[in-house]
């Protein structure tokens, strides 16, 4: 790891790699995930799902599947509630009721002892469904002649309000900057490209799982499930299965791998609708092929981007049209516009006077589609980037300098920003030529080398804190977020260590049920540092003045005498007067006196500042196969006060790996809307031998938006990793590949294009 | 359902399982050592991996019925009276692990690595791992802490 300008303050628990606190328990098997609670008489729960893309359910029969031994319900769509269910868009059934919309849509669910029963019993449900015609294209569904997939659209809850709307559209969000028309008839060059993403999956490793119990008297509903917004899920789950949300208690549990895609409420209806009905604990985990086929991806997009130019090489305008393939339903999308939030950075990381970006989220038949890591920017950092170094190269300019002549700066205005505040774009350009010898590269045959360039912000949202002293001194952290394997709850216990002073082993964090808080935002958005951790430094201010305070009771000094210091509170200037924390506990026993504390934060605006990454690429391309071996990356961030420096070099590796398989492996291939790579042996994402050679150099800055002074890193990792290879491809061999992934087939196909025309005889 | 007797982590123990069980569901189902994970379920990711007979498998491939008298070791066989191990601590100082899940199939794995080979080249440990995928890391983390245990010899 490289250091540049290296300007951070000296802390004595913030800037140190402090071991993840719930690291013992992953490391020896008793973390605790969904699945790993066992409850007696439990049974499982197997879905059956629909094999046609788009169907009418014209006749459902399940009594050969409840005859069958050892089943113990079977339930379908006329067993339960027709409501309709989602995170901000509630359009989806949780089974289907007449119609199914994808190949895996739910259409019955069967209880048994034994797993496999379950499975079987599903089989024997007989259904007859008439065959519907399909629409599997985005540009396809918006076009007149296309099926209608949601008659009653406008009656949904959650729809967002949109101005016109196109044909099975559910969201278009637009983001305008100056007049890009005129930017256009201004411009000296324009440039017009249409690029094309596939849909990946989060591959998080442990299947969506929940786990349902119901107290017989109370009626309490238990809930264990893999799913990192709990209040969100507590009162979807209530709307959903039409209890109050009070008697729902959410259990969070370890979370194996989330990468945004743990938030939707998946089985877990259906695990209460079984739960009750059987008065048994029910779960249910999803197969890993269940996974690919019917979980929500990465969206697929079709998208155009337009690009003018001054002769001297300044961008002047440029629009951006993503059309999102949605799939069958918009449930999965967390935020109120129900669209993907990469889409206001569409533009890139430059300024650039005259901007327009629409960005249609659209029905289809093919698996509904959700968030995952940096949702929406991967896509369109991909076509803006390639589309950056194919313009260099019309204009025969170095793309480095395409790129510089163009970079953000202090104070330039954004679609969302009126000016930017310590924007670090020029700065980490700069270290990637400089790390890379950019401008002295000798390309070997075949290898070549490609730039790319992507910035992020913080996420918004609120959070709860709840801090108190422990009888043996310890300060617990009480909490409702879930650590997804960020590290963020090892983070949290480091800026209390930091503002108590106390050493880092001696904060502790609980992790609560729902019934600890009213509400709040959960995990996502990289917002957890941000705002849960304002929220724990404000309960942290608040403990520090309530230890002072008693303290200074029990020590007969007032409390501004009474400092807090290496774990112990001290009357000032006089240090043989101390107390520790201890003691100051066992105190509050005996005289009942509370040492706890709560608190709340909450952050609705954006802050101006952009979290910038650049990235090169060198690839080797074997000609004759087309082939792409990733030889070397170097990854720089633009980052403030690193607040654990393993933990952050694990979100980077980790987001520059994903990068990594989705430009050049991963694929949920579709034929009419079946996923093909259905197992981890046909999908591919990146394993040991896939990890080139890393290098990470890192950009100060002084100022972040987060607490102490950082800045966000768990997503700003991944969307720039697919355009530089792209890139590298290029200058390797001068084929262009503009859908992803770029496998060894295309490159091999573009390759053999390029050599049949040039055989050609010129028609000149 | 067939009584079985699993020789685990060092204690003879008693499982009643289908003879179609698989290892994996013996472990965690019968035993309750549900450190070893589900995960693919198709033997692609390895985060079910355990030691049979010294020897690294993915537990969701094997009949539990073909594991009787043969030594099974399982993460949680892998403290010693609550003390983590040094691969165990290597993990964690070296940012080896984030969400966990996939933690036990890779410690087991490069346990059955190390023991074979105590000082594997970069090249073998990408081959020892071939099976275990991670999510998380990008696996540098994971090289670095097999790579140091290696180096310090225990």
């Amino acid at each position: 790891m490289g250091n540049l300008k290296v300007k951070q303050p000296s802390y004595s628990s913030i800037g140190k790699s402090a071991p993840r606190i719930e690291g013992e328990k992953k490391v020896s098997g008793a973390a605790l995930y969904t699945a790993d609670h066992l409850l007696p008489g439990t049974v499982w729960g197997k879905v059956l799902r629909s094999p046609y893309a788009h169907a009418r359910i014209k006749r459902l029969d399940t009594e050969r599947a409840k005859a069958h031994p050892g089943v113990l319900a079977v339930l379908t769509a006329a067993d339960i509630p027709a409501v309709l269910t989602g995170r901000r868009l509630r359009d989806m059934p949780m089974l289907a009721r007449e119609r199914a919309r994808f190949i895996g849509e739910k259409i019955a669910v069967v209880a048994a002892a034994d797993r496999n029963v379950a499975e079987e019993a599903g089989q024997l449900i007989e259904v007859d469904y008439e065959e519907l015609t399909p629409v599997f294209d985005p540009l396809a569904a918006i076009t007149e002649g296309a099926p209608e997939l949601h008659e009653c659209l406008a009656e949904y809850q959650g729809l967002p309000q949109i101005g016109t709307r196109l044909k099975n559209t559910y969201s278009h969000e637009e983001w305008l900057l100056g007049d890009v028309e005129r930017g256009f008839r201004e411009s000296d060059h324009v440039f017009e490209d249409r690029f094309a993403t596939q849909h990946v999956h989060q591959s998080y490793l442990e299947p969506h799982s929940s786990l349902v119990s119901i107290e017989p008297d109370s009626g309490i509903i238990h809930v264990w499930v893999s799913n990192k917004v709990p209040y969100n899920t507590k009162n979807s789950l209530a709307d959903a299965v039409g209890v109050p949300p009070e008697k729902i208690v959410i259990h969070v549990s370890a979370i194996g791998g989330d990468f945004g895609g743990k938030g939707a409420l998946m089985d877990l209806p259906l695990c209460y609708f079984l739960a009750q009905r059987l008065n048994r604990p029910v779960r249910m985990i999803m197969t890993y092929t269940e996974e690919l086929t019917a979980a929500n991806p990465r969206h697929a997009a079709q998208i155009l981007v337009k690009t003018g130019l001054k002769k001297d090489g300044r961008i002047i305008a440029r629009q951006i049209k993503v059309y999102w393939n949605g799939g069958a339903y918009g449930a999965m999308k967390p935020i109120p516009t129900v669209n993907l939030p990469g889409a206001v950075k569409a533009a890139g990381s430059y300024f650039i006077p005259n901007v327009r970006v629409d960005s249609y989220a659209i029905y289809t038949n093919s698996v509904p589609c959700g968030h995952f890591r940096s949702p929406g920017l991967v896509q369109l950092a991909f076509a803006g980037e390639s589309q950056i170094d194919m313009i260099a190269e019309a204009l025969k300019m170095d793309p480095l300098h395409l790129r510089l002549r163009n970079a953000l700066k202090d104070g330039d205005p954004t679609v969302d920003q009126k000016g930017m505040v310590e924007v670090q774009c020029k700065e980490v350009l700069e270290a990637a030529a400089a790390v890379t010898k950019w401008k002295h590269f000798k390309k070997p045959a075949q290898v070549g080398r490609g730039m790319a360039l992507s910035y992020r912000h913080v996420g918004l949202g609120d959070a709860n804190a709840r801090m108190s002293v422990k009888p043996d001194g310890r300060i617990s952290i009480l909490t409702t977020y879930a650590d997804t394997g960020t590290g963020a709850h090892t983070i949290l216990c480091q800026m209390v260590a930091e503002v108590l002073d106390v050493p880092f082993n001696q904060v502790g964090l609980e992790v609560g049920t729902t019934d600890t808080f009213r509400s709040e935002s959960g995990t996502g958005a990289s917002r957890v540092t941000f705002v849960l951790g304002q929220a724990v430094l404000k309960a942290a201010a608040k403990l520090k003045s309530l230890l002072c305070e008693r303290a200074a009771a029990m020590l007969g000094v007032s409390s501004d005498q009474v400092i807090l210091k290496n774990g112990r509170l001290r009357v000032d200037q006089d240090s043989a007067r101390s107390l520790s924390l201890a003691e100051l506990a066992r105190a509050a026993t005996d005289k009942s006196f509370q040492l706890e504390v709560e608190s709340y934060h909450a952050e609705h605006e954006t802050p101006p500042e952009g979290v910038f990454a650049a990235c090169v690429a060198e690839v080797h391309v074997d000609v004759a196969t087309g082939q792409v071996t990733l030889r070397k990356l170097d990854t720089v961030h633009d980052v403030a006060t690193v607040l654990n420096p393993v933990g952050h070099q694990g979100q980077i590796d980790g987001g520059i790996m994903q990068g990594v398989g989705y430009v050049l492996m991963e694929e949920l291939a579709m034929e009419d809307g079946r996923v093909t790579t259905a197992n981890f042996g046909e999908y591919k994402i990146p394993n040991i031998q896939d990890t080139p050679l890393l290098k990470t150099t890192l950009v100060h800055s002084r100022e972040g938006a987060s607490p102490f002074q950082s800045k966000e890193i768990g997503e700003s990792a991944i969307s720039q990793v697919a355009p530089a290879i792209a890139n590298a491809i290029y200058d390797a061999v001068g084929v262009r590949v503009k859908d992803l992934p770029i496998t060894a087939e295309k490159v091999y196909r573009a390759l053999k294009e390029r050599r049949a025309e040039n055989q050609r005889p010129s028609s000149k | 359902m067939a009584k079985l007797k699993l020789e685990v982590n060092g204690e003879s123990l008693g499982v009643e399982a289908a003879e179609t069980a698989l290892l994996l569901d013996a472990l965690r189902e019968g035993l309750g050592l549900t450190g070893t994970k589900r995960g693919c379920e198709t033997s692609h990711c390895g985060a079910c991996t355990v030691l049979l007979g010294g020897v690294a498998v993915h537990s969701c491939v094997v009949l539990a019925a073909r594991c009787e008298g043969k030594e099974i070791t399982t993460v949680e066989g892998l403290s010693r009276d609550g003390e983590l191990n040094e691969l165990q601590r290597l993990f964690l100082k070296h940012g080896a692990l984030q969400c966990g899940y996939c933690t036990p199939g890779m410690l087991m794995a490069a346990t059955a690595l190390l023991r074979r080979n105590p000082k594997p080249s970069l090249e073998e440990i990408k081959v020892g791992l071939d099976g275990n995928l991670c999510r998380c890391t990008g696996y540098t983390g994971i090289f670095e802490a097999i790579q140091a245990c290696a180096l310090s010899g225990k």
